[in-house]
């Protein structure tokens, strides 16, 4: 029966196609490519849809397509593994994507920028990578579109590559991510030689032979001397390494930022709601095995939980939107990574969800704002703009409120429950992870500050510039994508409601009903669970999940109350000056870049001149000094070959002669 | 008859004139002429033991190798030819460009 299943490699290779077609053909299409990225995306959605339906019966797909290394004990290969997780992933990822490219259309198209055949093929080879990571079922293949896809953010970021800023944002943000990547890499070889294999899910995966061995039964297993335990735990932090590095988790996350010269679409595709998404969702299709190693999960929550309040702190004081939105992003993933060290693998699952829409909602926002402000992104310069740009407004402030977290809108729900399960596994005997919880409610504060102290100097108050009292119209193909966005960014929350169901009793948990079911048991949340309880040994307090609700939804009420007192007036002054220190700190980043430029410099550059001291002296001397010998003996050699003939002939001579001599003594014919 | 021992003697002079000449000489031309000595040498040894052993064998073989003298002459010309183009002179030992 030709189902869903068989048509889901058509998700990945429309994209791609789109890719192929817009850089080979796209002088030649109108709107540099355009449609045919919109049509792709669509078609992908389309069939992610059918998948999502056909998943939703309960069916689990998990095949391996292609092998392009068949060994004996170990082979490498492309396969699908389509569970509720993916499925939901790849819905997400082809909507954002689409509403992107029709987004593009306005903010690339009609403000008349040079070069868009590279720029969709881009966003098409972005997109099929994306697609080709969630659909993966070994984590080579995701490996490599993992790999895909920072090649790929490379090539966007640095889209205008004349100008100085965006170059070297690409290549920080390459090379940034290369760096965690590297570490994901040994992890892979680790994982191969630990298990022989990578697969993610069915018989023989790596994580249920993980399990295995922790209960004694596996003998495949090659731990190289260490307990079971210790060596998962630290495979596990391996592989950690790419998702700090692409989810732009502390120390790894001043790539993102900077991030944001590349064109606004592009910085809501890639960096709000699908490439650093990557991260967080390798760690979500892996869950099972990092389940097994409790120090695992403690590092993942405390980094999380310590990125949450880092990025939010840094988020207050900047003066452009774009780099709010910026240190958002770093601080709501933080806050995906805790919920996944805290067991709340559905929790983070749902703020992946939320949060990609509404982040993608914010910077697309962000882009219409900054259409009309002509490429201005200084905050300073705005102002004014709610009575002038209606549609941006309302769906920026649902966009806005939804990341705050302020009930009914979907980021309250998502950020809730991550917090609920770092509080009750916390109090339940983990004080890694009521750090945590303690670092991601004083980040909901600042949260709820900077997102508002954002959206009243953007569009309350007086226009504070010629430009923003006549702003430039955006048109249906800005306000579409915000429609869509805004509507989801208000009601996607609705679709796991913990807090009610528990104070009204009517199941509203559809999310954990949808990650609970699925043919592989192995993927499901509810065997997480056991995992979490048996191997990490989590346990719940009972703590009432409204009452955690309220506590944080006071804090960000909190903190966007003291935003609209110092911010919501005709004429606001820039409070923060008032920090003094602490503002220069917090607008300097810690001093983030400086610190690594110095380990860079003063560190890595003196080990590496030493590296490369002994490598052009050592190492090339003994080749160099090997093929002197052979250099030397040839010059003296070669000296035989006089060019006159009568030499040769004598040399001939000699030779059958002392031939015949040899023969003569061998054969005894002077005997 | 005459022993076969003697033209055997007469084959090993002759082969050695033209090793000699081969050796000592720095004309192109007498490099020829030393050669045909050298493979003439070969043919009356040939010739030799084919009367000894009376079997024409022999006898046809050293037709061969005239004919293949005959052409090598006809090669080498060519080349003392292009030698004397090139040099102003048959001497060998002026031409010795193919070296290191």
């Amino acid at each position: 029966m030709a189902g869903a299943f068989d048509f889901a490699p058509v998700i990945v290779l429309l994209p791609f196609l789109s890719f192929v077609v817009s850089l080979a053909a796209g002088k030649y299409l109108p709107k540099g490519g355009a449609f045919g990225g919109i049509a792709a995306t669509a078609g992908s959605l389309a069939v992610s849809a059918w998948v999502f339906l056909t998943v939703s019966q309960g069916n689990v797909y998990n095949e391996t397509l292609y092998t392009w290394v068949a060994g004996g004990e170990t082979s490498l290969s492309f396969g699908l593994l389509l569970d509720p997780l993916a499925a939901m992933m790849l819905l997400i990822v082809c909507l954002v994507s689409m509403l992107v490219h029709v987004f593009s259309l306005g903010y690339m198209n009609d403000e008349g920028e040079t070069g868009l055949p590279r720029y969709y093929a881009g966003l098409g080879l972005f997109t099929a990578s994306m697609l080709g990571f969630v659909v993966a079922d070994n984590l080579l293949m995701a490996f490599m579109f993992f790999e895909l896809v920072g090649l790929c953010s490379y090539l966007l970021i640095g889209f205008w590559f004349r100008q100085d800023g965006p170059p070297s944002a690409a290549k920080k943000a390459f090379l940034v991510t290369r760096f965690g990547d590297y570490f994901f890499l040994v992890g892979v070889v680790a994982v191969f030689a630990t298990f022989g294999t990578a697969k993610f899910a069915g018989e023989g995966a790596f994580p249920v032979l993980a399990e295995e061995a922790l209960h004694g039964s596996a003998e495949a297993v090659r731990t190289f001397g260490f307990a079971p335990e210790t060596w998962f735990t630290i495979v596990g932090l391996l592989i950690l390494g790419g998702v700090v590095g692409k989810s732009a988790q502390f120390p790894l996350h001043t790539w993102l930022p900077d991030a944001m010269e590349g064109p606004t679409p592009v910085s809501a595709l890639i960096h709000a709601a699908t490439m650093v998404a990557a991260g967080v969702y390798l760690v979500a299709r892996m869950y099972g095995f990092y389940a097994l190693s409790p120090t695992a999960l403690g590092i993942i929550a405390l980094v999380g939980g310590f990125t949450a309040l880092f990025a939010a702190t840094m988020g207050v004081v900047k003066k452009e939107i774009k780099q709010v939105l910026a240190y958002s992003t770093i601080s709501q993933y933080g806050y995906m990574m805790l919920g996944l060290g805290a067991g709340g693998y559905v929790a983070a699952s749902f703020h992946l969800l939320t949060h990609a829409f509404f982040k993608a909602l914010l910077f697309l926002g962000a882009g219409s704002v900054i259409i009309a402000m002509h490429h201005d992104e200084n905050m300073w310069n705005m102002g004014g703009l709610k009575d002038r740009m209606p549609v941006t407004y309302y769906t920026f402030l649902s966009g806005s409120l939804a990341l705050a977290g302020i009930v009914p809108f979907a980021g309250f729900w998502s950020k809730d429950e991550v917090l609920y399960e770092a509080l009750v596994h916390g109090l339940g005997g983990s004080p890694l992870l009521l750090a945590g919880y303690a670092m991601g409610l004083v980040a909901v504060f600042f949260t709820g500050f900077y997102t508002f102290r954002m959206v009243f100097l953007t569009f309350h108050g007086e226009p504070r510039s010629e430009t923003a009292r006549d702003p430039h119209d955006v048109r249906w193909n800005v306000k579409g994508p915000l429609v869509v966005l805004g509507i989801l960014a208000a009601t996607i929350g609705f679709v796991n409601m913990v807090p009610v169901q528990d104070l009204t009793g009517i199941h509203l948990e559809y999310l954990h009903d949808w990650l609970a079911h699925g043919e592989i048991s192995a993927l499901t949340a509810e065997h997480y669970s056991e995992l979490l309880h048996d191997y990490a040994h989590y346990t719940s307090a009972d703590v009432a999940s409204y009452v955690a609700g309220a506590v944080s939804l006071a804090l960000a009420l909190a903190g966007a109350g003291a935003a609209h007192v110092l911010y919501n007036v005709p004429d606001p002054d820039e409070h923060t000056e008032k920090l003094g220190a602490v503002k220069t700190l917090w607008y300097n980043n810690y001093y983030q870049d400086e610190y690594q430029v110095w380990i860079a410099q003063s560190l890595v550059l003196p080990i590496a001149r030493v590296a490369d001291t002994f490598d052009q002296g050592v190492v090339d001397g003994v080749v160099n000094g090997v093929s002197s010998v052979s250099l030397f003996a040839g010059s003296r050699i070669r000296r035989i070959q006089t060019g006159v003939v009568t030499n040769y002939a004598v040399l001939l001579s000699l030779g059958l002669t002392a031939l015949l001599v040899v023969f003569g003594l061998v054969g005894g014919w002077f005997a | 008859m005459v022993p076969v021992q003697w033209y055997l003697l007469l084959a090993a002079a002759v082969f050695c004139i033209g090793l000699f000449g081969i050796l000592t000489r720095k004309n192109a031309l007498l490099f020829l002429m030393s050669v045909e000595l050298m493979l003439n040498a070969a043919n009356i040894n040939l010739v030799a033991f084919s009367a000894y052993w009376g079997n024409v064998t022999g006898q046809t073989f050293s037709l061969f190798t005239m004919a293949l003298a005959a052409a090598e002459v006809a090669v080498g010309i060519g080349i003392i030819l292009v030698l004397y183009r090139n040099f102003e002179d048959v001497d060998v030992t002026a031409a010795t460009e193919m070296r290191w």
